[in-house]
């Protein structure tokens, strides 16, 4: 038997997919290696581990913006006379976002504990943050995350920058080191929030 | 986590018909009728196909280069040209099939291009297996006992081992073939080979991967 052919015959016999002609094609063979049988126990059961390690299907990380950044890449290339930028062709900027989500995430979180805190003595305290959306901020520095938030009741936003390195206290000197407000500790400032 | 991902996407986005991508069903709209409205400019039935299938495509990617901020952007640019061929589309083979043929084009273009880019540096993602990046998905799908995980996770990292050390032809004939389920006509068309090359991709990565297996 040609090599090819025995090559196809006992892959589709791995499988299972032989016909009974060409499983007695395929029987010399067998009858010549009978380890052959225990190799096909055992890479029916390696079959089985690596389809209950590697999944068909995952998700990609954040697959809901995963589709909205790809609508406005598609929107926005098919505006131009040429061909569809790639995504990658803003690969840094890509590659700062994946990085940003869970730190910047976590400063939202952050962020709208403090400001839950102080909403707590307002009238209307629900209307008190906004993420403001659509908003994207760069930095050249992948270990900085950003995260912009509208304050609707001071008709102001606010930008978190996290990740930059500590002031030297030097320059807490400078700005006159911590002030002790009126839910913590801020630095380098004359005004209590 | 990916059912809740799943939950939420589908709040955001209305009902996705027919999650599991076959064609024909009679009570989801198929991929065939996607394409036809794609073809007609419907960007909402992309949207759909998209949904469907990127689970699949980032897989299959992932798999492949072992790098998730690298997978996330090759998944979005394979889709950027699934919606540029699409007009070309002429559903001799099937959408899916057709979509991983996209996939691995992408893919190999991406590996060509950064051997050329990293020729004769030492890549520091390929030795650090045990980095995760922001947002991955280490979550199991179902709660496991502490040595079942452990267990899981062993096979896991053992079985990726051996499969990193496969030639990338016979890693990609493997993935479609045992992973993706694809027929042996299926994965020629998306490897662009013959039939009888990947008989041969998969009798030889088959015997390599019990090897490499069973000496770990």
């Amino acid at each position: 038997m040609k090599n090819d052919r025995k090559e196809e015959l006992l892959t589709r016999w791995m499988d299972g997919g032989l016909s009974d002609e060409e499983l007695r094609e395929l029987e010399p063979v067998l009858d010549e290696s009978p380890e052959l049988h225990q190799e096909r126990a055992d890479y029916i059961r390696l079959r089985e581990d690596l389809r209950a390690a590697m999944p068909a299907e995952v998700d990609p990380p954040f697959p809901d913006y995963f589709n909205s950044r790809l609508g406005r890449v598609i929107r926005e290339g098919s505006g131009k006379s040429s061909s569809v930028e790639s995504p990658r062709a803003a690969r840094g900027l890509n590659r700062l976002w994946f990085w940003w989500m869970v730190p910047a995430a976590t400063g939202a979180v952050v962020f709208a504990f403090l400001l839950g805190m102080k909403s707590g003595q307002s009238a209307n305290p629900t209307a008190v943050v906004d993420s403001a959306a659509g908003s994207e901020v760069y930095s050249p520095l992948a270990s900085v995350s950003t995260e912009v938030i509208l304050d609707r009741e001071s008709n102001s936003t606010l930008l978190i920058v996290e990740g930059l390195a500590p002031l030297e206290d030097v320059d807490l000197a400078v700005g006159g080191g911590f002030r002790d407000g009126r839910h913590g500790y801020y630095v380098n400032t004359e005004k209590v929030y | 986590m990916n059912f809740f991902l799943h939950i939420a996407s589908n709040l955001v986005k209305g009902p996705v018909p027919g999650d599991a991508g076959g064609e024909g069903a009679s009570e989801e709209i198929s991929d065939a009728e996607l394409v036809r409205r794609c073809q007609k400019g419907d960007y909402d039935a992309f949207d759909v196909l998209v949904t469907r299938h990127r689970g699949r495509v980032y897989a299959m990617i992932q798999n492949m280069v072992k790098n998730e901020a690298d997978s996330w952007d090759l998944a979005q640019e394979v889709f950027v040209k699934v919606w540029k061929a699409l007009p070309k589309f002429e559903a001799r083979a099937r959408f899916s099939t057709w979509m991983y043929r996209i996939t691995h084009n992408v893919v190999y273009d991406w590996m060509r291009k950064r051997k050329v880019e990293t020729a004769g540096e030492l890549d520091d993602n390929l030795l650090d297996r045990e980095s995760v990046a922001a947002g991955a998905h280490a979550t199991p799908a179902r709660e496991v006992r502490p040595d079942e995980a452990l267990s899981q996770g062993e096979l896991r990292a053992s079985i990726e081992g051996a499969l990193e050390k496969l030639s990338p032809e016979h890693r990609e004939a493997i993935l479609l073939r045992e992973v993706q389920g694809l027929e042996y006509k299926e994965i020629a068309d998306v490897m662009d080979c013959s039939i009888g090359t990947v008989m041969s991709r998969l009798f030889y990565a088959r015997k390599k991967l019990q090897s490499l297996l069973t000496k770990s």
